[in-house]
């Protein structure tokens, strides 16, 4: 890679602050490899933003690859499947990622020979027009599909919001440990052009926008193919903070979406790349959202995307890559900024994992030792949404409830980005969190 | 928390990584910055002004030393590393004036760091005045009582060289005679106070070295910049108005009140000092123009260190300013 590519993974956030992404200039452009099934997958019943699923499955029961085997009848949940053809073999308790706590999942035995798998009733992409909106919700309701970008947002209720009349596909990956969404627009350009199609159906908008941190001619196939069909794509800030969805509109349509709002409010939709090809997927393959690309990166010098069955414990992951598990100290799943650590070579990945990163055993945690605050400002410098962090944190250890409201701690976006800049290593993130969640749960 | 071992690994809240900004870079990169007016005035003043530099630097990492090895073997130091020293006694040396004998500027550098920084700390669990100026305050003070002494007038006077009739700043003509002062074989009082001077403030030797500096110090050093906006918006609005008011040349009055060493060199590298100074972008504007304020009122009645008074005056409101305004965050322009 050229020198002036490299100005796209320098991420420019608030204050004159920036953000290393180099570490991924090492996978991307690298080929997604597939991850062999595990042996036993082990399923979170919870792999979106909302309730639970209840298992529809026993200990016992044979399973086919894509077999629905959690659900909800609750509005915004999404169904979770079986990765494998295989056996139930119990469910229980496992160490969820996402969550950063046990929580119940089903435990499928791989078997051999286990069939052809199940699949769903899909659509033809030239019959798309003719199609009623309401099936293709449906369709990738019953698909399980979630946000994939982190958030892991049910797709379905976003994309039966009504009124909506603009459409944002974010393809920023804005993360600096995340290279997969990039990937699947050099390796699947075709589908992700019928995965929007078939969103802009589903939400009857004309008006899409495609937003790259790098230059567009880095995509030229998947620019032809977006040119074809009159979606723009656009060129935007290389930022790590622009994508948080609320602040992508800011920048793509000038909008600013209010406190307490949703997107759909204000008549905008945004979805990330991988949604859009897991759509596309359902939709056009029938295949459930069962798999995923991630982006594994160490400290050690490993870097691939592969593309991995959700379910897939992190030591079979390990094992493709032909690395010990435990050569690491910290493993983290998502993003460097906001994501969960893995209490274990056991810690499944989930539909929301997009990255995993390992840190090995000579790491030290950059915050082990912080110092007194020196009030140089720069946490509320860099603050995407102009809160102050400092501020919060000291009402909060404070306990003074109407300060923290009055500091609008609830609108934090939980980026970690203060953190980030602190030269006396604060980590706020649990002060922000704790403080936002006291003062959501006063205006209730 | 235990290293990572083959079946668990460490937890710990996100984020994982850091930028790599550490305190110390940051006292290292004002360090570097502010050499830039160190040097310059050393080449306009003299190697007087070499050694009221170097004086204030060693009298302060020599304090902090003491007081390191003090508190280690006692138990935890308050400071760790000579970086925030380092560049207190930068300051202190710059802020003193280039006529001032040696000893004062030992004075004020070791009262800055005994009395104002560590002292402060102890006592109050915080700093709430800039060390720099506080100590320089007191010993403005001080001197400026030998006034009272006849044998000591002429030593009293160094704070005050060039203003004892200091009603003069209220005319266009006695401005003019007053800053006759400046003026040089070469230079007009003007360029001498922008450009070149070889008195006054070791500091303000050469006003657009400052000027320069600060200006590499707000992206380098991420300074608040709205501070030493507001101070010399502020300033160069009143000297104006002064001027369109008493007659007389309105650059010589911007010349005077905006480049006189104390104030650009406090505007920029002292009101900014982190911890005595507010962190919201609004209580920044207001302590900036109420610095500038406060400094141009005592500039008038002819207190030429005035901005370094009105400096650690405006300290002590430095938590109130924090609170009063704040701005809306994201989601809520439109309320």
């Amino acid at each position: 890679m050229s020198g002036g590519d490299e100005n796209f993974l320098t991420l420019k956030e608030k204050g004159g602050f920036e953000v290393d992404a180099t570490m991924k200039r090492g996978v991307e452009g690298e080929e997604f490899e597939d991850v062999p099934d595990p042996e036993v997958s082990i399923v979170h019943l919870r792999q979106h933003v909302g309730r639970e699923n209840e298992p529809i499955v026993e200990p016992g029961d044979e399973v086919s690859e894509g077999e629905k085997i959690g659900d909800s009848e609750r509005a915004e949940t999404a169904p979770v499947h079986s990765p494998v053809s295989g056996v139930v073999e119990r469910i229980g308790e496992a160490y969820h990622a996402g969550l950063g706590e046990r929580s119940e999942a089903v435990f499928v035995r791989r078997t051999d020979g286990g069939g052809e798998g199940e699949t769903l009733p899909s659509f033809e992409v030239d019959e798309l027009e003719e199609t009623q909106p309401e099936r293709l919700v449906e369709a990738v309701k019953e698909a399980g599909i979630v946000g994939l970008g982190g958030a892991g947002f049910p797709a379905h209720v976003k994309l039966s919001s009504e009124g909506i009349s603009h459409l944002i596909i974010n393809a920023k990956e804005s993360d600096p440990n995340v290279a997969c969404d990039v990937q699947l627009m050099h390796e699947r350009p075709r589908e992700i052009v019928d995965g929007i199609r078939a969103m802009a159906r589903m939400l009857e908008v004309d008006d899409v926008t495609f937003t790259v941190r790098s230059p567009e001619s880095r995509f030229s196939e998947l620019k032809s193919s977006l040119d074809e069909e009159g979606i723009t794509m656009t060129r935007i800030k290389p930022s790590y903070s622009v994508g948080q969805e609320k602040l992508l509109i800011e920048e793509v349509l000038g909008e600013e979406c209010p406190c307490g709002d949703f997107p759909p409010d204000i008549g905008v939709v945004v979805h990330n790349v991988s949604t859009v090809y897991a759509v596309c997927r359902a939709l056009f393959e029938g295949e459930p959202l069962i798999s995923r690309g991630l982006t594994f990166i160490s400290d050690g010098g490993e870097a691939k995307n592969l593309w991995v069955k959700v379910g897939t414990p992190l030591r079979d992951i390990l094992r493709h890559l032909g690395v010990e598990p435990g050569k690491f100290r910290r493993v983290v799943f998502g993003s460097l900024f906001m994501g969960e650590t893995a209490s274990g070579p056991e810690t499944p990945t989930i539909k929301t994992t997009n990255g995993i990163y390992g840190f090995g055993a000579e790491w030290e945690d950059p915050y082990a030792d912080p110092q007194r605050c020196i009030r140089c400002g720069y946490c509320n410098e860099i603050c995407p949404v102009d809160i102050y962090p400092i501020l919060i944190l000291e009402a909060q250890k404070e306990g003074d409830a109407s300060r923290l409201r009055k500091l609008h701690a609830e609108d934090c976006i939980d980026c970690g980005l203060c953190s980030y800049v602190c030269p006396v290593r604060i980590k706020f993130t649990p002060f922000l969190r704790r403080a936002a969640s006291e003062v959501r749960e006063k205006m209730r | 928390m235990s290293k990572g071992s083959s079946e668990s690994y460490e937890g710990g809240f996100p984020p994982h990584i850091h930028s790599g900004i550490t305190k110390d870079e940051m006292m290292v990169k004002t360090f570097l910055v502010m050499l830039i007016p160190a040097v310059v005035a050393v080449f306009a003043m003299g190697i007087q002004a070499l050694y009221h530099i170097a004086t204030a630097v060693l009298t302060s990492l020599s304090f902090h030393y003491l007081i390191f090895f003090l508190e280690t073997a006692r138990g935890t130091p308050t400071y760790r590393s000579p970086g925030s020293s380092l560049v207190a006694g930068l300051i202190v040396g710059l802020a003193m004036p280039i006529a001032g004998p040696i000893y004062a500027t030992f004075v004020v550098a070791a009262l800055s760091m005994v009395v104002f920084r560590w002292g402060q700390e102890k006592v109050f669990g915080e700093k709430r005045v800039n060390p720099a100026a506080a100590a320089k305050v007191l010993v403005l003070v001080g001197i400026s009582l030998l006034f009272f002494l006849p044998e000591h007038l002429e030593l009293g006077m160094i704070f005050h060289p060039h203003h004892f009739d200091w009603v003069n700043l209220l005319t266009a003509e006695g401005f003019q005679s007053s800053i006759a002062f400046y003026e040089t074989e070469t230079l007009s009082a003007a360029e001498s106070l922008v450009f070149w001077k070889d008195h006054g403030w070791i500091g303000g030797g050469s006003g657009i070295a400052v000027l320069i500096a600060g200006l590499v110090a707000i992206p380098w050093v991420k300074i608040k910049w709205r501070i030493p906006t507001a101070v010399l918006l502020t300033v160069g609005a009143l000297s104006v108005s002064m001027a369109v008011v008493t007659g007389g040349s309105v650059v010589d009055r911007i010349a005077f009140h905006v480049f006189t060493g104390s104030v650009i060199f406090m505007a920029f590298f002292m009101a900014t000092e982190p911890q005595t100074s507010p962190l919201t972008e609004i209580g920044q504007y207001l302590f900036g123009v109420a610095v500038g304020l406060l400094t141009f009122l005592l500039q008038l009645v002819g207190v030429l260190g005035g901005s370094v008074i009105a400096l650690v005056v405006l300290n002590l409101f430095t938590d109130r300013l924090d609170t009063l305004v704040w701005k809306k965050p994201f989601g809520h322009r439109g309320d």
